[in-house]
């Protein structure tokens, strides 16, 4: 590869006849056509649907540890499910009465962690025991409608409560502190960037917010389009913060350093933005209600390419993924779905 | 006492215990609906959250609250025929999608509890005919 590339380069300046620059042009469009070749191949998707056991379907968030093994909260029934995708055999593992959990991700344990709405408590699942280990908020907040969480650098859970909070866990301590949001109900997607900083979006409150790390603080970032509903948020390589808008049916990108925003219309007549989530290639993945569709967006290209669900009423709410695959689940035809780029 | 006077206390005293059992249902009602408070309000002319304001849902004809974008398969429900009476609400909160197929809410489990549909109707019911409805305390 290093050799094509160079061929590529245009180093020599010295003057050749036609001929040669023929063979040379022949050359150089013969390379480009190769290095295309893999390119074309990576761009090519595979998509594979896993069903769900109907006592633990209606998967609502979902995530995919180093080992391939695939978690997801099923919320109706207040359970956790794990798939194994070699096998496609589905566990539940019951997250006790009342449960009815909402987000799962990965901890740097190798652990499913879970925003337990039901019980209003972070919980976390061992992957080798199913222990399940419970945090409850304090008593004196009341119900937060758990939403989302994430990990920061200092192995602290950062968790969103809709009804108007967001919250720390220090898990090695037990030590918890929730917070009231700036303007109120909303918090909902959370991410965490290369670099450790915490974002939250506000869905009833059509922001993004950071959170200082040390104080808890919460910064208001208004984006551009009013009244958009940022639902969730995922961090590219670089530290920008992707937003995906249900209001607007828009997917937009905060450039913190700068502190710049773009924004895009997802296709279609009426966008519905959900989920969203940017992969190891900083390629973009949304779910669009409007469209019933996964979309994928090229920052480089800035080109959309939608891969409709074969089911009516899909409802995408969340999507995460490893290198070379994205899961979605699709909580309204009981499917954990996989996409997978190589 | 006369049995007349009698009887009479008798019915007075049903009817404060009555009185005083749905303001404790409504009052219970209002905690339970903090699980659909990030999404909706009772306080008039709280609008521009995810979902449609509740204040005088009872008696409304399923997707057709003026400003709100309601979802395709929550207008096609109402256009067939779906009001919110006590009845219909406690079903769709009991399994939002065997009522509405397609419905956007974001409560794929509902309300499991009987009593908890029933107490959040009431406080759906109260907060409509108040003037002064607060948001639920926390």
């Amino acid at each position: 590869m290093r050799d094509e590339t160079s061929i590529l380069t245009p180093t020599d300046h010295t003057p050749q006849c036609e001929q040669t620059r023929a063979r040379r042009r022949l050359l150089c469009a013969l390379v480009v056509a190769l290095l295309l070749l893999p390119a074309a191949a990576s761009a090519e998707v595979k998509i594979q649907a896993y069903a769900l056991p109907s006592n633990g379907g209606y998967p609502h968030d979902v995530a995919v540890g180093a080992d391939g093994i695939v978690w997801y909260t099923a919320q109706p029934s207040g359970q956790l499910g794990r798939l194994d995708p070699a096998s496609g055999k589905v566990e539940l593992v019951s997250l006790g009465s009342g449960a009815a959990p909402h987000g799962v991700i990965i901890g740097p344990d190798g652990a499913p962690w879970v925003t337990e709405g039901g019980t209003n408590a972070i919980v976390r699942v061992d992957p080798t025991t199913r222990e399940v280990k419970r945090w409850p908020l304090p008593e004196a907040r009341g119900y937060v409608n758990l939403n989302t969480l994430t990990f920061d650098k200092r192995g602290r859970v950062w968790f969103t409560g809709q009804n108007g909070v967001y919250g720390r866990l220090d898990p090695a301590t037990a030590a918890m502190q929730v917070w009231d949001a700036p303007r109120g109900r909303g918090p909902y997607g959370i991410t965490t960037t290369p670099d450790g900083a915490v974002y939250y979006a506000s869905l009833a409150g059509s922001h993004i917010a950071r959170v200082d790390l040390d104080t808890g603080a919460a910064t208001v970032i208004e984006p551009p389009t009013k009244d958009q509903g940022a639902r969730r948020v995922w961090s590219d390589s670089k530290g920008h913060i992707w937003v995906s808008e249900w209001n607007s049916g828009n997917v937009s990108c905060y450039d913190p350093a700068a502190r710049t925003w773009k924004t895009w219309k997802l296709p279609g007549d009426h966008p519905r933005t959900y989920a969203v989530y940017v992969d190891a290639q900083d390629i973009v993945w949304l779910s669009d209600w409007g469209s019933n569709a996964i979309v994928r967006f090229d920052p480089s290209t800035e080109k959309f390419e939608t891969f409709p669900s074969d089911r009516r009423g899909a409802n995408v709410r969340q999507m995460l993924g490893r290198p070379g695959e994205v899961w979605a689940p699709e909580s309204g035809a009981d499917r954990l779905v996989v996409y997978r780029t190589r | 006492m006369s049995e007349p006077a009698g009887w009479a206390l008798v019915a007075l005293a049903a009817m404060v215990t009555l009185a005083s059992t749905a303001r404790a249902d409504a009052a219970r009602g209002e905690r339970v609906f903090q699980r659909c408070y990030a999404c909706h309000s009772v306080v008039a002319g709280e609008t521009k959250l995810p979902g449609p304001n509740l204040r005088h849902v009872l008696g409304r004809r399923a997707g057709t609250l003026s400003g709100f974008a309601f979802s395709p398969a929550m207008i096609a429900a109402g256009a067939g025929g779906l009001t919110w009476t006590r009845a219909t609400l406690d079903a769709y909160l009991a399994n939002p999608q065997a009522v509405v197929p397609g419905t956007e809410m974001g409560m794929p489990g509902g309300l499991p509890s009987p009593v908890d549909r029933q107490d959040v109707i009431d406080y759906l019911a109260e907060a409509a005919r108040s003037s002064t409805t607060s948001p639920p305390s926390r």
